[in-house]
C-alpha cells in the first residue's frame, strides 16, 4: 500500500474490510505455557499430600502448597515482563485474564471460608467446581474444545466427591489437573508450534 | 433506495485497512499494522495522523525497553464512523 490515497470501488472496500479483518483473526496465539506450569504444579502438590498423608501419616506434606505462591511471583513478573512487548492487545485476551483473575479471588476466599470454618473437607471438592469454571470458559472463548471438556470432567470430578472418602479427595483434584490443564496445556502449546510455523502469530502470556 | 455518502475519510485504501484492523483488537502497535498493511512506515505515520485528526483513532507513544513504541487504538467516533461506512458500501452494493 504505497500510495497514500488509492481510491476503490465499493466492492474493493468491502474486500479489503474482511481481509484486514481475517488478518486480525485468531490473535489470541495462547502458548500454553500457564496451563502447564499450573497443572504440573497442582499435581505435585496433590500427590506429594497424598503420599505424605496416606502413607507416612505427616500432616506437615501440606507446607507443600506454599510452592503456589513461588508460581504466582513468578506469573506476575513474567506477565510484566511479557506486556509491554505485545503489539497487539485483544478483547478475547482481556476477557480471559478477568475470567481467570475473577477463578483466582473466589479460590482464595474458599479456602479462606472453609479454613476459618475448619470445613477442610470442603476444600476439594469446592475447588473442584472453580477448577471448572475458569477452563470451561476459556474453552469456550479461545474456542479450545479440550479446555471446555477439561471444565467438565473438573465438575464430574466434583460431583463424584461426596460418594468417596475425603481422604482421597486430593487424587480427585489431581485427576481434574491432568484433564483440565496439563492435557489442554500440551495441546495448546503443539498448535502453537505448528501455528507458529506458519503465520506471524504473537507470543503471548495467555493463562 | 436512499444513497449514503462514502465518508472521504474512510474511503481511502490504507486508512481503511488500518481503521479494519483495530476494530478488530483492542489496540496494535505501530509496527503490527505496518507488517498486515505491508505499509512503508512513513505513509502509515501520514494514514495515521490523518485518522487521529479526524478523531477516529487515538495514538499513544511509550517506551519499550528504551525503544519508542506507537500504539494505535480505535475511538468510539471511529466505531461510529466506520459502522456507518460499511453501512454505506452496503446500500451502494445492493443495488
Amino acid at each position: 500500500m504505497e500510495n497514500e490515497e488509492i481510491k476503490m470501488s465499493e466492492s474493493e472496500s468491502m474486500l479489503l474490510i474482511t481481509s484486514m479483518i481475517n488478518k486480525a483473526k485468531n490473535l489470541y496465539g495462547e502458548t500454553g505455557l500457564f496451563y502447564l506450569i499450573w497443572g504440573w504444579v497442582i499435581l505435585f502438590c496433590c500427590l506429594t499430600e497424598f503420599v505424605t498423608g496416606h502413607f507416612f501419616h505427616n500432616p506437615k506434606g501440606n507446607l507443600v502448597w506454599l510452592l503456589i505462591y513461588a508460581v504466582l511471583i513468578f506469573q506476575v513478573f513474567y506477565i510484566r515482563k511479557t506486556k509491554r512487548s505485545r503489539r497487539t492487545r485483544t478483547y478475547t485476551r482481556e476477557i480471559n485474564s478477568f475470567v481467570w483473575l475473577s477463578f483466582f479471588i473466589c479460590l482464595m476466599l474458599t479456602i479462606f471460608i472453609c479454613v476459618s470454618f475448619k470445613k477442610y473437607e470442603l476444600i476439594n471438592p469446592l475447588l473442584l467446581v472453580l477448577y471448572g469454571i475458569p477452563t470451561f470458559l476459556s474453552g469456550i472463548i479461545i474456542k479450545f474444545k479440550p479446555l471446555l471438556f477439561g471444565g467438565i470432567f473438573c465438575w464430574t470430578m466434583a460431583f463424584i466427591s461426596p460418594f468417596i472418602n475425603p481422604e482421597y479427595h486430593v487424587l480427585l483434584s489431581a485427576l481434574a489437573v491432568i484433564a483440565a490443564w496439563i492435557i489442554p496445556g500440551h495441546l495448546l502449546r503443539n498448535k502453537f508450534k505448528s501455528e507458529m510455523g506458519g503465520t506471524n502469530l504473537e507470543i503471548t502470556n495467555g493463562i | 433506495m436512499e444513497f449514503k455518502e462514502l465518508d472521504p475519510i474512510l474511503h481511502s485504501q490504507l486508512r481503511l485497512a488500518v481503521m479494519s484492523l483495530l476494530i478488530s483488537v483492542k489496540e496494535a502497535e505501530f509496527t503490527f499494522l505496518k507488517e498486515k498493511t505491508n505499509s512503508t512506515a512513513g505513509n502509515l505515520s501520514v494514514q495515521m495522523n490523518k485518522l487521529k485528526e479526524a478523531g477516529y483513532i487515538e495514538i499513544t507513544k511509550q517506551f519499550n525497553k528504551n525503544y519508542p513504541q506507537t500504539i494505535g487504538k480505535i475511538t468510539p467516533k471511529g466505531i461510529l464512523a466506520f459502522e456507518n461506512y460499511v453501512k454505506a458500501l452496503q446500500s451502494y452494493m445492493t443495488l
